[in-house]
């Protein structure tokens, strides 16, 4: 295997909350977490609000600082330690890793033209010479993006959800990264266009040579995008494995609460989710031991104290469960 | 079962700055007691318009269309919604026969009262019952949602609460007048998976429990699969597919019904491509004529998809839709 | 409302149905301020309002032109002191004529009248409107010299709004004072923007502990009573100065004390729209806070800083009009709407002389014209009165 393009070790991000000497607290938004993502690969990383997943993802765009552990990226051009990354080098870094957002519509400046929002980066950046290279530029984009040329004199206003959402890919694309976040990019728009977008993604990751970090809230669209996939929880991963390997057979009691929570289609599967109790703790205020444990069905009182590793099978599946092996087979 | 709700050939237009833009046409249901009907659509489709005309609750640049008729059973004869006029008359409708409850549960709260407050001012407003009494009730209804140490939550503000118990709070305040008819629109959107779980199963309680009707709002089949006994699907403010859940799910007439659901990314079958329903909602400006589906449909039959509106075809007893392809079978 | 279909969209609406796409386009490709334009110019009485406003703004640039006499002593009818105004006519007991006259009125006083001015019109004397007439040279905008007035009389002098107690043409002066009102209250507007815009712009775009401070100075002064305020500083102002200078200081308290509104909406707003995602993708992709401000910020509020300023424009003028009112701001030899306001004010004007009040109306419907178009403008420009259905 190769280097991987990002390599994130023990990386934390803390916020100091509060005013004053004394109330002051830091939250740990996310702790101690390590991930590789292999070039070309299309990342999930799944969890609900609350668990730390879209700073981890700003965290490695160097959106927000990282307060501990170390974070590299590496494309075999150049290579840079996210956490002691110079000015001219960040410089560079924006150039090869973007973000998409997940609102098309606040994401989108409603006074400039659609050419002049994925025109942006490049101005930006002096990433081309003149106006006829970036005209060339903005026009082979939006080409692979599936927009319409003729549209690009348009004001967002004049744009449906999707067609907004495909302009946002599109400018995050224009500057050529090699390492592109998507932040629940898809949550905000209708199922039937859902999938439009979603392929969009898919065929520009296989054509342009893209590593993708897909972040989801909703398991079932991970599952037909990512070739792995991170759970995280109260900025922890707990579980991660090839997306596959993942699906078969969830290893984490979170994990599972998280599959049969998702409504079926079959009305005949009514009532048969196994339901969490409680919500998501305040990271705030966080347990001890197992983030997990105060919603766990399988907690024992090692639970409440130790907090579990992450735990290596040797297939690439990950988890962070003291009772996995005993719970193996178990819904 | 009787009938509790009729709606007859509603349609209705907004006055705006780009002219008169149609949200609902021609729309026609009925919703008997004790029964959940989904009513599913994207976003610009016109269920929450649909619904909130229940109440006669839309913005005041709302323009109904001679002929719109809804008829609501109250215990004490039929009531015609939209000639309501007085607020008096209308306190009977919003709050006391309808309740509804919404994606943001924060928007239903007051910010500067307690959520105790609040239920208890409803509850007078509604009956003639005695502080005292209004607030064992309130505290009652809170109990039942599931909202653990009722009578501390009774004196909390809502900022107090998480995103699950607000909604769990908006819910008792909603059934605490004890409705005929909830409306609940996209209760579950903003919601985690685990809670969303914990939303639905709760509400599945409360209909067993209260008998009332329930109107679910929702652009999610799975969730619709997963509540409702009928459903009724909506394009650009037409019904154009009716019938009992299990039935419009298994076996979808309708193109459009059709597409969403090949939509959705199955977790069954990883390896099943994804199928947008092609092209995008069209704008409210540039409502297409004859079948209003026709500029994204797969299936056109031929010009009269451009022309005609097509008409209410029966499947069988209770599943119908509107769509040319079934003209024929029908003749 | 109008059904006309006068916007973009239901030009596209109407353009869809032709099967032409051009109006569509237009729409589609319509920028934020030709949108509101568009809807501003649906709403009626915001545009009738703007028309107003415009004849009055050019009747206050071309006063010079428009009104027949110097608003000043130099212009004065030293035989007309306090005359009620004079309405030119047609037609009299000696029969028409094309051209409007008027009579000569003499003034006599005799032992009938108890030896009061009364004024006797001779009917026979008629003495006719002259229009483009040579009168006294003067300068539009202070710069360009005329002599050209647009009316005048062939002998004597014509008041349309009557004379003061000195005998000055009143609807000389007001035409001048709309164009002092309106000087002061730009110069104030000009001054308390640039002020709110830079304080407002720090606060806003920095935040923090910047921001904490600027808005504790900004409350301070906004405590501060406008009208001991203006006491104590038209004592601390020599007397002796000059009705220009007196102009300009009136004009810089103005600014400086209205600067705290505008600063905190200046504020608001960049708080707001600098945690837009937008704002963030453009960071994100390396713009620099010069280019962020440029680019983003400026443009996203300048349809509401053109929307404050008209609003707080009425705001000046009546400042400005308050205080010459009090006899705080300018003094009468200059022409403003709060000088003619002033001299309206005596028993003897509301029982004698009730032309003086004719400049009231001027003013009121100067003020009213300010607010009609900042609430259309203000209307038209918030995306929240949108209906997004």
């Amino acid at each position: 295997m190769s280097t991987p393009l990002i390599r994130a070790d023990g990386l934390s991000v803390g916020f100091n909350i509060g005013k004053g000497l004394f109330n002051r607290f830091t939250l740990k938004a996310v702790d101690n977490v390590t991930i590789h993502i292999e070039k070309g690969s299309f990342f999930g990383l799944v969890g609900e609000s609350g668990s730390g997943k879209t700073t981890l993802g700003r965290a490695l765009l160097k959106a927000v600082p990282i307060t501990g552990g170390t974070a590299h990226y590496s494309d075999g051009e150049v290579e840079y330690d996210l956490e002691k990354i110079t000015k001219e080098q960040l410089r560079d870094y924006r150039k090869r890793a973007q973000l998409i957002f997940q609102d098309p519509y606040a994401a989108l400046s409603p006074r400039m033209t659609v050419r002049d929002i994925i025109a942006e980066p490049l101005e930006v950046m002096r990433l081309t010479r003149n106006r006829e290279e970036t005209d060339e530029r903005v026009r082979e984009i939006a080409a692979k993006c599936r927009l319409n040329l003729e549209h690009l004199r348009r004001f967002p206003h004049a744009f449906s959800g999707g067609q907004r959402q495909r302009i946002s890919i599109a400018r995050a694309l224009v500057s050529d990264p090699k390492f592109v976040v998507a932040d629940e990019s898809v949550a905000a728009l209708d199922v039937s266009i859902q999938a439009d977008v979603l392929n969009l993604l898919k065929q520009l990751q296989k054509d342009l040579g893209l590593t993708f970090m897909f972040i989801s809230h909703d398991l079932s669209v991970v599952a037909h995008t990512c070739d792995y996939v991170a759970v995280m929880y109260l900025g922890r991963l707990v579980e991660t494995a090839p997306t596959r390997k993942l699906f078969a057979a969830p290893r984490h009691p979170y994990t599972k609460a998280l599959f049969s929570a998702i409504p079926s289609l079959d009305p005949d599967d009514r009532g048969k989710a196994q339901k969490l109790e409680g919500e998501i703790p305040s990271p705030t205020n966080q347990p001890p031991g197992c983030k997990f444990h105060t919603r766990c069905v399988h907690a024992v009182d090692r639970c409440n104290v130790e907090e579990p590793l992450l735990e290596a099978d040797g297939t690439g599946h990950e988890v962070a469960c003291h009772r996995w092996k005993e719970l193996l087979g178990t819904v | 079962m009787s009938a509790l709700i009729e709606v007859e050939n509603l349609t209705l237009s907004f006055r705006t700055d780009e002219g008169l833009v149609t949200a609902v046409e021609d729309v026609s249901f009925r919703l008997d007691r004790g029964e959940v009907m989904g009513l599913v659509g994207e976003s610009g489709s016109g269920k929450s318009v649909t619904a909130k005309s229940l109440m006669h609750l839309n913005a005041r640049n709302a323009v109904y269309a001679p002929g719109s008729r809804i008829t609501l059973h109250t215990e004490t004869g039929p009531l015609d919604v939209l000639s309501l006029r007085r607020t008096a008359d209308l306190k009977v409708v919003r709050g006391g026969a309808i309740s509804m409850i919404f994606q943001e549960p924060m928007a239903s709260f007051a910010p500067a009262i307690t959520i105790g407050k609040q239920m208890v001012e409803q509850l007078q407003l509604h009956s003639d019952m005695s502080k005292r009494e209004a607030r064992a009730i309130s505290v009652e209804m809170l109990d039942r949602v599931g909202i653990s140490d009722a009578s501390r939550r009774f004196d909390q503000y809502a900022f107090e609460l998480s995103g699950g118990m607000r909604q769990r709070a908006m819910i008792a305040m909603a059934l605490s007048t004890k409705p005929a008819l909830l409306i609940a629109d996209e209760p579950t959107t903003a919601l985690d998976v685990t809670i969303q779980a914990q939303v639905i199963d709760l509400m599945k309680d409360l209909v067993d429990e209260f008998r009332m009707g329930i109107i679910f709002i929702t652009h999610d089949l799975g969730v619709v699969a997963q509540t409702c006994d009928r459903v009724n699907v909506m394009y650009l403010g037409r019904l154009i597919e009716e019938g009992p859940v299990r039935e419009v799910i298994a076996n979808p007439k309708h193109p459009y019904t059709q597409g969403l659901i090949a939509a959705l990314p199955k977790l069954d079958d990883l390896d099943a491509p994804l199928t947008p329903v092609p092209g995008d909602i069209p704008s409210p400006l540039e409502r297409p004529s004859g079948c209003v589906f026709h500029t994204r449909c797969s299936q056109i039959v031929g010009p009269e998809c451009r022309a005609d509106l097509p008409r209410d075809t029966r499947i069988d007893a209770t599943h119908q839709v509107a769509c040319h392809i079934y003209r024929e079978v029908a003749e | 409302m109008t059904e006309t279909p006068e916007t973009f969209a239901e030009a596209a609406r109407a353009a869809n149905e032709r099967g032409d796409q051009s109006a569509k386009e237009a729409y589609f490709t319509a920028s934020q301020r030709q949108l509101i334009w568009a809807r501003f110019k649906k709403q009626r009485s915001a545009m009738i309002a703007g028309i107003i406003l415009l004849l009055m703004i050019l009747s206050g640039i071309f006063a010079p032109f428009l009104s027949p006499y110097d608003p000043t002593v130099a212009g004065r009818n030293k035989d007309y002191l306090n005359g009620a105004p004079t309405i030119p006519q047609f037609c009299d007991k000696n029969g028409c004529s094309l051209r409007p006259f008027l009579h000569t009125i003499e003034r006599v006083r005799s032992i009938e009248t108890n030896f009061r001015w009364v004024e006797q019109v001779n009917e026979d004397e008629r003495r006719y409107v002259q229009f483009f007439v040579e009168g006294a040279p003067y300068k539009i905008l202070g710069f360009i010299p005329a002599q050209t007035r647009l009316f005048g009389m062939d002998k004597g002098f014509i008041h349309l709004f009557g004379t003061d107690a000195a005998g000055k043409d009143i609807f000389s002066r007001t035409l001048h004072a709309i164009w002092t009102s309106l000087q002061v209250g730009s110069i104030g507007v000009f001054i308390a923007f640039f002020l709110a815009l830079i304080i407002g712009g720090v606060s806003g775009y920095y935040g923090g502990w910047i921001d904490g401070v600027i808005q504790m100075i900004t409350d301070a002064v906004r405590t501060v009573p406008a009208i001991p305020l203006f006491m104590a500083v038209a004592a601390f102002m020599p007397p002796e100065l000059s009705a220009e200078e007196r102009f300009f200081y009136i004009s810089l308290i103005l600014g400086f004390i209205g600067w705290p509104t505008l600063a905190r909406r200046v504020r608001t707003h960049l708080l707001t729209e600098r945690n837009q995602e937008y704002v963030l993708a453009a960071q994100l992709s390396g713009a620099s806070s010069g280019h962020v401000i440029r680019r983003h910020l400026l443009p996203s509020f300048t349809s509401y800083i053109i929307v404050d300023l008209v609003i707080s424009f009425p705001y000046m003028v009546l400042s400005e009009t308050a205080l010459s009112f009090i006899g705080l701001g300018l003094k009468d030899p200059v022409s403003s709407l709060g000088v003619m306001l002033q001299n309206a004010t005596s028993a003897d004007v509301m029982l004698n002389y009730q032309w003086y009040f004719i400049p009231v109306i001027f003013f009121i419907v100067l003020v009213m014209a300010f607010v009609f178009v900042g609430d259309g403008l203000r209307d038209a420009a918030d995306p929240y009165s949108d209906t997004h259905k």
